[in-house]
This record gives C-alpha cells, sequence and structure tokens, in this order.
C-alpha cells in the first residue's frame, strides 16, 4: 500500500476514537497481511472509489462492538444497549463513517482523490474475508472496551 | 501460530539484526493459516544436529550445540566417572568430554590411539560440554509438532533423557534432552564419585600421562558439513538463505572465512550472531542504502531494454529507504527522455519506506553527475518533484501479491537471498511473470540466475538478466 496512505488513516482511527470513547487509545504494530483473514465477530465496511479502488474493514467481537457502541450512546445521554441491534449498528457503522471519513479529507489535502460508499455491518460467527491481488494493513488498536482491527486495502488503479 | 515455537527459540539472535528481525515479524503476521504451500515452509521450526550411538539415529536441538568437533588426544582425569573420557583444550577454554555410550551403557567402537573421534560440543546453561558420539550424521530440520513423546520401548537410554522421538525421511530420531542429561549427572556423578572413587577404572580411552593440559588438538571435520553448518548459522542469525542464487559466493566467501578464521585462531563455525554478521558482510552489493556511484548507473544504462510503448515501467521491491528507487528514476528519465516513467518501489519495513518519499541526503552524498536531479533544502538536499513523481513508495511485502503491471525493467538486489528458497522461486517467476518480453532483471551484484531457459546474461559488469 502507497506509504502516503498509511498515516492518515491511523491518525484518523487513533483521534475518533479518542474523542467518542473518552479514553486512552492504544495503536499496536502495523503489519501486512495477504490471503483470506478471520473476522472476529462483527466488521463495517467502507468501500474506497477515485484514483484509487479497494476497502476499509473495521473488525472487532460483538462484545467490544456492543460496549463500543454502548460508550458512544452513554455519551450523548442515550441507553446503553446489551444486545447488538439496529441502534449498536448503527453507531458502529458511524464509528467506521466517522473515522474513513476523516482518513480521507486527510488525504484529500494531500491530494489524492477518494469517494466513500456507505458503511455496511457484517456479522456472524467463522467468517473470513479475502481480497485477491491486494495486500491489506492492519492498524490494531487497543481500548479500554476491546480490541479492534482496521485492516485498510486499497490499490492503486492501474 | 507455528512459527511462533520457532521464533521464540531463535529470539535472542534474530532481533540483532534490523532484518532479521523484520523478516521475523512479517512472516510471523504474514502468513495465513489456510495457505498450505506457505505453511509448509514455516513447518521446520525446530533443527537438530543427529548422529548415531550403537546404530540408532539420535538428535539434539541444534540451539544446545554450539559446534561440531573431532576430539584427539584429550587429557584423563583421575577419580572421574567412567563415562568422563577426560578434559580438553577447547581453544584455550577446559571442557570436559563425556562418552555418551559410556554413560548410557552402550557398546563403544574401540578407538585405537590417535584417531580423532566424532564429536559435539554443546553450550549448556552455565558451561560447555563436549560428548563423544559414534559419528555424527548431519543437520535435519522438523517440524516440533512432529516430535512425539518418548515411549518405554527405548529402553537403551533412560527415559527421562528422551524429550521425544520423530521421524524424518524413514528414519526415527530420538531426541535428547541434554539439559536433563547433563544437570542431573553431574549431581549423581558428584555424589557417587565420593564414596566409590577407588573403584572406578578410567575408561579405555587415550590417555595422557603428562597431567599438564594438551595443545588444541581437533582437526577440521568434513568441510562439506562445517558449510553445511555456516548456512544454516546464516538462515537463523542474518535470515540469508542459502540458493542457487547465492551458492557461488557462499563457496568463495567460506574458503575465504576458513583461512581469515584458522589465522585468527578462531573456530570456523559461528559462535553468536556478530560472527554471522561479520561473514555476510561483504555480500552486500555495491551502492546499497546509497545513491548509484557513476560506473554503476552507466553499467546499468548500458543494458536497458528497447520500448515502444510511452511509458516505460520499472519495479523496485526492498528499495528500503529508497536511495536505490531514485537513482534508477535519474537513470531511467535520462535514457527514456520524453517518456513517461514510472516505478513502483517496495519495502516490508516501515520505518524506511516511510522516510523514503522526503528523503533528504548530505550534499556530498550525490555524485556530481546526479546534481542535475537534485535541490537544496534547508537540511541537505533531496530529489526534484520530477524525480519524485516517477516513484510510488509501497509498505509491501514481496511474499504477498501485489497490484504492480507489466513492468520493462526490475531491480531487485539481495532481496532474493533473504528469503527462503521456495519464495525466491515464487518470487522469481513473479518477476518472469510481470516482465515484458525482453525486460531486464537486475539482481544483487553476488547473486546469480543460472536458468538459460529464462533468464539470458547481458553484462559484464552488473549482474543483469533478459527476460528469453
Amino acid at each position: 500500500m502507497r506509504v502516503e496512505y498509511i498515516n492518515p488513516f491511523v491518525e484518523s482511527a487513533y483521534n475518533v476514537l479518542r474523542e467518542v470513547l473518552n479514553s486512552d487509545v492504544n495503536r499496536g504494530e502495523l503489519f501486512l497481511k495477504s490471503t483470506a483473514m478471520p473476522v472476529l465477530g462483527v466488521a463495517a465496511i467502507v468501500g474506497l472509489a477515485g484514483d484509487v479502488e479497494g476497502r476499509v474493514m473495521f473488525d472487532m467481537t460483538r462484545d467490544t462492538a456492543i460496549k463500543i457502541a454502548s460508550a458512544m450512546l452513554e455519551a450523548m445521554d442515550m441507553e446503553p444497549i446489551s444486545t447488538l441491534n439496529d441502534m449498536g449498528r448503527a453507531t458502529i457503522n458511524e464509528l467506521a463513517n466517522m473515522i474513513t471519513g476523516q482518513a480521507v479529507t486527510k488525504l484529500h489535502e494531500l491530494g489524492f482523490k477518494f469517494d466513500l460508499t456507505p458503511p455496511a455491518i457484517l456479522s456472524g460467527e467463522n467468517m473470513e474475508i479475502s481480497d485477491a491481488g491486494v495486500e491489506a494493513l492492519i492498524v490494531p488498536m487497543e481500548v479500554p472496551q476491546g480490541k479492534i482491527e482496521i485492516n485498510v486495502a486499497i490499490r492503486e488503479r492501474s | 501460530m507455528k512459527w511462533n515455537n520457532g521464533n521464540d527459540k531463535q529470539q535472542p539472535s534474530a532481533s540483532a539484526t534490523g532484518v532479521a528481525s523484520r523478516g521475523l515479524r512479517t512472516l510471523g503476521f504474514g502468513f495465513g493459516r489456510d495457505d498450505e504451500s506457505r505453511e509448509e515452509i514455516e513447518r521446520i521450526d525446530f533443527k537438530m544436529v543427529t548422529f548415531s550411538l550403537a546404530g540408532k539415529d539420535y538428535g539434539i536441538d541444534i540451539m544446545k550445540v554450539k559446534e561440531i568437533a573431532k576430539f584427539e588426544r584429550f587429557t584423563f582425569v583421575p577419580n572421574a566417572r567412567p563415562f568422563v573420557a577426560g578434559v580438553y583444550n577447547l581453544r584455550g577454554e577446559i571442557i570436559s568430554i563425556i562418552d555418551l555410550r559410556v554413560m548410557f551403557n552402550l557398546p563403544a567402537e574401540q578407538h585405537s590411539d590417535g584417531t580423532p573421534q566424532d564429536g559435539l560440543i554443546l553450550r549448556l546453561e552455565d558451561n560447555l560440554i563436549g560428548v563423544i558420539v559414534d559419528r555424527i550424521d548431519r543437520v535435519v530440520g522438523i517440524s516440533s509438532e512432529s516430535i512425539q513423546p518418548p515411549h518405554p520401548i527405548f529402553a537403551d537410554i533412560n527415559i527421562r533423557y528422551i524429550s521425544g522421538v520423530v521421524e524424518h525421511e524413514d528414519r526415527l530420531y530420538i531426541t535428547l534432552d541434554v539439559d536433563r542429561i547433563f544437570t542431573k549427572e553431574s549431581e549423581k556423578a558428584r555424589a557417587v564419585g565420593q564414596s566409590r572413587r577407588v573403584m572406578d577404572t578410567p575408561p579405555g580411552e587415550p590417555i595422557e600421562e603428562s597431567a599438564s593440559v594438551t595443545a588444541p588438538a581437533a582437526t577440521a571435520p568434513d568441510e562439506q558439513q562445517e558449510f553445511s553448518f555456516i548456512s544454516d548459522g546464516l538462515a537463523t542469525f542474518q535470515k540469508l538463505y542459502a540458493s542457487a542464487i547465492n551458492l557461488q559466493w557462499l563457496q568463495q566467501r567460506f574458503k575465504q572465512w576458513r583461512q581469515e578464521r584458522s589465522e585468527a585462531q578462531k573456530p570456523i563455525q559461528f559462535a553468536d550472531e556478530h560472527d554471522a554478521a561479520a561473514f555476510v558482510r561483504p555480500f552486500f552489493s555495491a551502492n546499497s542504502e546509497q545513491v548509484w556511484d557513476r560506473s554503476y548507473s552507466e553499467a546499468l544504462r548500458a543494458v536497458l531494454p528497447h520500448a515502444e510503448t510511452m511509458v516505460v515501467n520499472a519495479w523496485n521491491p526492498g528499495c528500503a529507504k529508497g536511495h536505490e528507487s531514485y537513482s534508477l528514476a535519474a537513470v531511467l528519465s535520462t535514457h527514456y527522455s520524453g517518456r513517461r516513467v514510472k516505478i513502483w518501489a517496495g519495502d516490508n519495513d516501515l520505518l524506511s519506506i516511510s522516510t523514503a518519499p522526503n528523503l533528504i541526503l548530505a550534499e556530498e552524498a550525490v555524485p556530481d553527475y546526479m546534481q542535475e536531479f537534485t535541490i537544496g533544502t534547508a537540511n541537505g538536499v533531496t530529489f526534484s518533484a520530477g524525480i519524485k513523481e516517477m516513484i510510488l513508495f509501497e509498505y509491501h511485502d514481496i511474499r504477498h501479491e501485489s497490484g504492480v503491471p507489466d513492468v520493462h525493467i526490475v531491480v531487485c538486489r539481495d532481496l532474493l537471498s533473504l528469503l527462503e528458497p521456495e519464495v525466491q522461486q515464487r518470487v522469481l517467476t513473479k518477476f518472469y511473470e510481470t516482465l515484458v518480453n525482453g525486460g531486464v532483471l537486475i539482481v544483487g551484484d553476488n547473486e546469480q540466475l543460472n536458468d538459460d531457459t529464462r533468464w539470458q546474461p547481458v553484462s559484464d559488469q552488473i549482474q543483469a538478466y533478459r527476460k528469453v
């Protein structure tokens, strides 16, 4: 993945998570991954198009998703959730949108043009994701509610 | 993940070099557990030195083996246990020699005086110890998962000393737990030795009458065996894998190394990662991590393929901080002037590749002929926007898929040798498929491609090959 794309994603993930959860966020070592990889349980996917093609996936366990959604809802004086209901999914969608949106804004300032698709949430057991011909950058983020793996797979249009 | 078993074991050594630790990290995460062909590679996470005792095959974890030696003329120690063959002067260090066959009550082959005996020098927690065996066989790489627990049927040796049994190429190897053998035995030996001092008979091994320690007398083990240990050490310490690509250099360097080391009176085998680093230092190509000098650029320019398209593409995997990619961009833009040059440059070291797009050099680091491509900044010089625009720096692992389109030139110096032989072949095939007909592949100064059906050498000065 193009070097210039890395920092905007890492920074916006860090900033947004810290802001919405109002807590410490730890970033793990970045690494690259190829071939099919397991999905932890709940994945929010945002597609990218424009100068590039690809997608960003926010991957976490169901438990983490519920806790993060609850923390975000409580911060807005709303009822926390105990199961991953519509409200929970919409909240996770919003989180994915905020992080990707902020990253794309930063990239835009650097002169790269990206368009976003609306986020989609996938949830279930034993899921895998694979992207033919693209290597994925994994940005692991640790928050008090658990671990979120941000999985960025983008390639230049050739 | 299976890889991690081996990884833990090699941790102290591997972290010594940047390349090695980077390689490890990427490997650890990079290989999907569902990719069968890659799993084959990572499965070999346990290496053992194999040898025979009374006709049976045994193995000892290679991390416990300091070196392989031939023992000759050691000094008998009075009142020692029968299995203590004596003490031995290993380049100034006195170590005890244990005869494993006597220790385990196995029949020992009788040696006449002066015949060197095969042995291993083991690295235990706090000291070195030499053991005599019937015959050293070779180094065998296996998966630690294939080791079975010991079975009472192997009654030759007390089951406590056996860590497992493993089958490899139709032979059954018994792996020994050296720490357990020697810590327990030495305590027992001390205790028993006190009470039975007089009854012990000296072993029927060569005895030196003189009480003084003999001069070093280890004769060199087989050259081939030594070479295999060296290449094994390189793979462990430096992540440099011996293969057809670098074999010629390795053999030449090995001869030179033998001479250097014997002149310095040091062991030929690697004691640690520093030795391995010293061995491998001359391997890296000229102009590594620096802007190419004029002669290299000219030699490269002489082999550039004829391109009819308006766009000339090049691929530069393993570009590190980007010196190579910028030099290549300058050469290509001169050679193919008027056409669009595009270079895909990648590296799996995040730190290096992150600095590449904004590489700043000291003014004296740029040769005169390159100066037209650079501009001054507050901290030094950098390449001009025109050159920078040609290069796309990617955080990329060569083991993974890549989106590089058809290219005219591939510059991949010294990277192939740092990949496992199976991966080397896969990457070479990828290069072949990515290059256009008549395209050129440039490898490291000390690397060679020997496949005439695919690669035809085109230069006397640099390692350049045209796709056939």
